[in-house]
């Protein structure tokens, strides 16, 4: 799926997301209109990032940071009137930019952190705070298995870890 | 009645009395829970975004672990049954998929065989057999005025999270938090962009001002309706509500809070157990005000 060439991975984005499922957006903006991130930052929003994978092509999608300015709510596609997969096209979009070295800083670490314990989340004395609770300790996550599954579907070709 | 528990990340982790609660109130409720070596889910907001087949061959693998087990899965997340549900879906579908996954997890002699299910917390209480044991079981009324507030990721996109109760519009709007609630005494009610975001994806991954900003908004038509308190299933949202209260107050003076409780919470509470039991102690914006109102201690 992913293409070598010198130090430039390609995705191709229609391998991963029907192009022909764009076709039949009308450009009516319902998507925007209640899309909750462009609301309080300068998002691109569904529907002109459609318009531009219909148009120009996504490469100027995938290395603008402003693509990254989503909730993943999905309101976008649950009030598509043409029922288009928005989603999967985000994602997709997304998949591309990240490979591409656009990812942000924060969402970045995330990742690593992830990749590295097995767990999205880290902190001091997590024993003695179950154990306020009555818990007991959380089983530990096999860690090396983690690493080797993501490491084999090809994680580290976007962040190191 | 037998789960295998996915606690997944937040809440065992961050928010510990939310998981407390959630097995006292499964022991009573007649629920019976299995633990497993489970790893992140990994989030729709994160690692789906940024490695699709990555997210997928991590969500299979927690999925095999239930299968070999023998038990559907019980998420107490939106976001965790989110990825466990479309995973599920997309493997039971697309045998590509399933043949490349399997691949990644053959040498950990984990192998994607379809025969479990994904569910949630909310949809395990909203059974009808639990229910009726809960109206059993319960020894007081909650009557506060609470919002419900479901978490997007716990019914969209509707195809993936509820394809068998579908609207004809190809839609799903949640109710059973708000009926489940009811059940103890909870007046439900509505506000404005009840089913819309909390802020906390764009907050984690982008701009903690701007996820804050959806999270006010939303707080403000959650005050226009006097609702006492939040409740949620998700811990992402509950954080955005709860520590958010706090870092919004720092900048506009808001006067009063709205505390919020995790679902499991009220359940408990309903039953009986104590606000030290379920867990209430470590919330940011306290409750004890309004539990004293309706003698809860």
């Amino acid at each position: 799926m992913q293409e070598e060439r010198g130090i430039m991975t390609v995705f191709k984005i229609w391998k991963h997301f029907k192009r022909e499922e764009l076709y039949e957006c009308y450009q009516c903006a319902r998507c925007t209109g209640s899309c909750p991130a462009m609301e309080v930052a300068p998002a691109f929003g569904p529907r002109e990032t459609i318009l531009k994978c219909l148009g120009l092509g996504y490469d100027q999608l995938v290395e603008d940071e402003k693509l990254w300015l989503c909730c993943t709510c999905n309101v976008c596609e649950d009030r598509c009137p043409q029922k288009i997969p928005i989603s999967d096209l985000l994602v997709a979009l997304r998949n591309s930019a990240a490979l591409r070295g656009n990812i942000p800083g924060r969402l970045s670490i995330a990742i690593e952190l992830l990749a590295k314990t097995g767990r999205s989340m880290i902190v001091h004395q997590l024993d003695e705070m179950r154990s306020h609770h009555g818990l007991a300790p959380l089983p530990p996550v096999p860690v090396d298995e983690i690493r080797q599954i993501l490491k084999k579907t090809g994680l580290d070709a976007v962040i190191e870890f | 009645m037998k789960y295998a528990l996915y606690l997944g990340c937040a809440i065992p982790i961050k928010y510990p009395g939310f998981e407390a609660a959630t097995r006292q109130v499964c022991e009573r409720l007649g629920i019976e829970l299995v633990d497993m070596a489970f790893s992140c889910c990994p989030p729709p907001t994160s690692m789906k975004l940024v490695h699709y087949d990555s997210w997928l061959a991590l969500a299979a693998r927690n999925i095999c672990l239930a299968e070999e087990a023998g038990h559907d899965l019980l998420t107490l997340c939106s976001g965790c049954v989110n990825t466990l549900k479309e995973a599920n879906q997309v493997l039971k579908q697309s045998e590509s998929k399933r043949r490349k996954v399997n691949k990644a997890l053959e040498e950990h002699n984990h192998s994607f065989q379809g025969t479990v299910e994904v569910t949630h917390i909310l949809d395990v209480l909203y059974q009808d057999v639990v229910v009726e044991r809960l109206i059993k079981e319960k020894v007081r009324d909650i009557p506060i005025r609470v919002g419900c507030h479901y978490g997007c990721h716990y019914f969209r996109p509707p195809k993936v999270m509820y394809p068998e109760e579908l609207s004809d519009s190809e839609s799903y709007v949640p109710v059973k938090m708000d009926h489940l609630l009811s059940i103890i005494g909870v007046e439900p009610t509505e506000f404005s962009r009840k089913f819309l975001c909390c802020g906390s994806p764009l907050g984690a991954n982008v701009d903690q001002d701007a996820g804050y900003a959806i999270t006010r908004q939303k707080l403000s038509y959650i005050q226009e309706r006097n609702i006492q308190a939040l409740s949620v299933i998700c811990p992402s949202c509950f954080e955005q509500f709860d520590l958010g209260q706090i870092v919004l107050s720092r900048k506009t003076k808001d006067g009063e809070k709205i505390p919020t409780f995790f679902l499991t919470q009220l359940v408990g509470l309903a039953l009986g157990l104590s606000v030290r039991e379920v867990g209430l102690d470590v919330h940011r914006v306290k409750a004890k005000k309004l539990l004293d109102s309706i003698n809860i201690i």
